[in-house]
């Protein structure tokens, strides 16, 4: 009888509930894959939407579409005044801010879409130079989808590590962890072309300053650790022994392409505060202006130490800056914040400490191969 | 929970029918013994059997009186060898008659019932004038085809032959395999109507007693009308006959069911059916085939996976595209979604009723390529497979990906080694695809938890369903959807509960010897 009873009750629910999720056909939906936000006239807040449609008439094709509004929200839901289908942000892959809205603070987007359950944690976060909705509403002859072209620029260059890592989960993690600011990709248009332009610094939710993409590099060197990134660097004449460097100009480039590295960050004294920072990094060698006879030892060590130097000075001069701007995108605070005890660190506090913190950078650099001759 | 019931009524059935019969069998005792004239005795056995138009009655010489069925027994022995013999010799008592007829069955009895009975089954009744005892002389005529491949479970690399219905033919397939005198074959007689012959196997010694006794009661407890096939016996004596999964399995093979028997398994063969019962089975087990053993254990494991992970492919595929298009378009990868959503543009259904429809039709072709004969079954896959294949697409009725992956379903579902199974399998789909079709991913994953908690409850002939992965059995694992090199499974499954355990003493493993 049991066993009736719990099949009776099952098909009942069966028969009951069947309809009573919400359904949400792929083809009755509309696809967001890219949203822009920009600061509007009179506070608003600017959104341009790239919804990808299907239609069996003209295969598929990409609608932008625009709305201004008070929150993120009300303009999805004047964006959905204008689309035939319903608006839905699943499959959204990457979310853009304008320069100017970055400006004035970005924290209120990424707590909104961090608690929105229906994107995802892996979109990508990017500023872009000047006004996500011209950049959108240009009509590239190249590029037929927008969205995904955009979204694809940025994740290649991440995977390959020639960009920081900025997904949403990322970005929310460095926004709510104390000791750690927020540094995301910029893009802008060029001519025919989307393209990274640098990186943006951020103190807390606001856009303060801005790094080439050269110098992305000595932040992610610092930030994350790398695998297989390729970076140029160049050194100067002089600091190579002169019977190696004939016929090549004043700063010799290099280009080197990274095996792995290791990072390690001491607070030596936490009063001023001041941090010892080694970094060890093994590459590979792929180009170098010069004709070196890399078969001597002693000319590699020298070449090695050189450019260990380099990198040196040039982490410094971007940390240098990024103080000037005050922000960690190196997460320096972290290593404050576990090293000392009851430092009762805040925001404000950390900032202070920061401006005004030391850093000795030691870069080990390897070597490991230089090419085959045959 | 229903066959609880059933089984608490047979045993409250059961004393009184023992006892009945115990009365009758005191009462008629005297009636049951042949009278010793030859008259009577005539008049006994055309009372017995409603004298039909097949008896045969002769007598031989005037005190020895010959009755048989004339169908089921073999003319030429009858001929050239008994009656010969009969009538070439001077009989004076029953016993010496037996002693003397060089048949190998002959037995002595007085017992009228049973005495017809073996009638039925080939038997010559010789009665000699003045005894109350005949003796029954067994020379059968078999009625059956020849030794066949085995069709549903064909195999690449191994034996090609098959069961037939004889039941004396498998017998003696079965014993060309294992050459061993602790092979026990017991015989009933199951179906009040037809008087079924029923054999079952196993080896002394290996097999469990305790399952050995219990398939034995099993047998012998069935008041059953009639058995016309040994598929029809085992659901009347596996342990759950509503789960939708079966629990023993039914093989063709003669070399599976000796596999079987070697590993400690209990085999029923029933006379007129050319599937074998092979009891207990795991549910692992209706994945692997014979074939596996005869190829190197690298590639049957690949087979063995492949067949694994064909099934789940089968079950979850179909639901899978119905609750990510109708519920979870977040989960599309990227690279599919414009295929995707091209192909669904032009439907005109929901995924679920263009699924099921789909899938209806699959089954309708499987069905109807199994029930025409097998020249016309052929023409019917292919009209099936290319007409209403693209047609249904070009029509715009179903997307070319569902149909590309409801074809994919349905192959995996046919490597299955056990028709059986695979028909469970092809058919737990669909309330699959209305779980997916309401509740997406949260009705797959109640679907799925049904079937596993299902799976678990079951047993086979009391061992559990879903050994060795539940209750592991590690040791077991080894020969489960993998196959390990012989050296290695060397013991035998656990959750059969063999007597003897290993299989043989293993001789250490040595690398430097070879």
């Amino acid at each position: 009888m049991k066993f009736i009873k719990v099949m009776f009750i099952f098909i009942f629910l069966l028969i009951t509930i069947a309809g009573c999720a919400e359904q949400k056909l792929l083809e009755q939906v509309g696809l967001t894959t890219l949203l822009g936000y920009d600061l509007g006239e009179n506070e608003k807040l600017s959104t341009t939407a790239v919804i990808r449609q299907v239609n069996p008439e003209f295969q598929s094709n990409v609608e932008i579409v625009s709305a201004e509004n008070e929150t993120a929200r009300g303009s999805r839901a004047e964006i959905n005044r204008k689309t035939s289908k319903k608006i839905m942000s699943g499959q959204m892959r990457v979310v853009l801010f304008g320069e100017e809205l970055a400006e004035d603070g970005i924290a209120h987007h990424i707590d909104t879409l961090s608690k929105n359950s229906d994107t995802s944690g892996s979109i990508i976060v990017a500023v872009v130079e000047g006004e996500t909705k011209s950049l959108l509403e240009y009509q590239f002859q190249e590029i037929d989808d927008i969205g995904t072209h955009i979204y694809k620029l940025l994740e290649q260059n991440i995977k390959n590590e020639q960009m920081i890592s900025s997904s949403l989960h990322e970005v929310a993690h460095d926004y709510y962890s104390l000791g750690r600011d927020i540094a995301i990709p910029i893009i802008k248009r060029d001519k025919e072309h989307v393209e990274i332009s640098g990186v943006a610094l951020f103190d807390k939710g606001k856009m303060v300053g801005k790094l080439s993409t050269e110098e992305s590099f000595y932040v992610k060197l610092s930030r994350d650790l790398y695998d297989s990134a390729m970076f140029e660097i160049t050194i100067p004449k002089e600091a190579l022994p002169e019977s190696q460097t004939k016929n090549s100009p004043e700063k010799i480039p290099v280009v080197i392409d990274t095996i792995n590295t290791k990072k390690q960050v001491k607070l030596i004294n936490p009063q001023t505060p001041e941090f010892d920072m080694h970094i060890t990094v093994n590459g590979r060698m792929l180009e170098i202006g010069a004709n070196m006879d890399l078969d001597n030892p002693k000319n590699v060590k020298k070449l090695e130490e050189e450019i260990g130097k380099s990198i040196a000075k040039n982490l410094e001069r971007v940390l240098v800056y990024c103080q000037d701007v005050n922000s960690d995108a190196f997460g320096l605070g972290e290593y404050y914040r576990s090293s000392v005890r009851h430092s009762n660190l805040t925001h404000e506090k950390w900032h202070e400490l920061y401006s005004t913190a030391k850093v000795n950078i030691k870069v080990d650099f390897t070597i490991l191969r230089s090419g085959i001759f045959e | 929970m229903f066959k609880k019931r059933f089984n608490r009524s047979s045993k409250r059935e059961k004393p009184s029918i023992d006892a009945n019969e115990n009365k009758k069998s005191e009462s008629n005792q005297k009636e049951n013994v042949f009278p010793s004239s030859s008259k009577d005795y005539l008049q006994t056995i055309k009372d017995h059997t409603n004298n039909p138009s097949d008896l045969v009655v002769k007598t031989i010489s005037p005190n020895i009186t010959v009755t048989y069925m004339n169908s089921l027994v073999d003319d030429r022995t009858l001929k050239e060898q008994l009656i010969p013999e009969l009538i070439r010799h001077k009989f004076e008592t029953p016993e010496s008659l037996k002693s003397s007829l060089f048949i190998p069955e002959v037995d002595v009895d007085d017992q009228i019932n049973h005495s017809v009975l073996s009638m039925y089954n080939g038997t010559v009744l010789i009665h000699l004038d003045g005894f109350s005892q005949v003796v029954l002389a067994k020379i059968t005529t078999t009625v059956s085809r020849a030794l066949a491949a085995p069709e549903n479970e064909s195999q690449v690399i191994g034996a090609q032959v098959g069961f037939n219905e004889s039941l004396s033919s498998n017998e003696s397939l079965i014993r060309r395999y294992i050459k061993n005198p602790e092979l026990c074959n017991e015989r009933f007689n199951v179906g009040k109507q037809t008087n079924t012959t029923v054999a079952f196997f196993y080896i002394k010694g290996i097999a469990s007693e305790q399952m050995v006794n219990t398939l034995r009661q099993r047998i012998s407890d069935l008041k059953i009308d009639s058995l016309l096939d040994s598929a029809v016996l085992a659901e009347y004596i596996d342990d759950n006959s509503l789960s939708p999964f079966p629990q023993m399995l039914l093989t063709e093979r003669p070399d599976r069911f000796c596999d079987g028997l070697l590993n400690g398994k209990l085999g029923v063969i029933v006379d007129g059916s050319s599937m074998a019962i092979l009891c207990p089975h795991a549910f692992i087990e209706f994945f692997q085939s014979r074939e596996d053993q005869n190829l190197r254990w690298p590639i049957a494991s690949f087979l063995r996976l492949l067949r694994f992970s064909a099934v789940f492919l089968s079950i979850y595929l179909t639901p899978l595209y119905v609750a990510a298009l109708t519920f979870h378009y977040e989960i599309i990868p990227q690279s599919l979604l414009v295929p995707l959503s091209e192909s669904r543009a032009l439907v005109p259904f929901p995924p679920i009723i263009e699924a099921l429809l789909l899938e209806l039709i699959i089954e309708l072709l499987r069905e109807a390529g199994a029930r025409l004969p097998t020249k016309v079954g052929q023409t019917i896959g292919i009209v099936g497979g290319i007409v209403i294949g693209t047609a249904a697409v070009q029509a715009g009725i179903t997307s070319n990906i569902l149909i590309i992956i409801v074809a994919l379903s349905a192959l995996a579902s046919f490597t299955t080694p056990s028709y059986m199974m695979g028909n469970v399998i092809r058919v737990v789909r669909f309330p699959l695809i209305l779980l997916a079709g309401f509740w997406g991913f949260y009705g797959i994953m109640l679907g799925f938890c049904f079937i596993l908690i299902h799976l678990i409850r079951q047993s086979s002939l009391g061992s559990p369903y879903t050994a060795p992965f539940y209750p592991p059995r590690f040791m077991d694992w080894r020969d489960s959807i993998i196959r390990l090199p012989l050296p290695f499974t060397y013991k035998r499954q656990k959750s059969v509960r063999p007597q003897n355990e290993e299989k043989y003493q293993p001789e250490p493993i040595n690398p430097e010897k070879s």
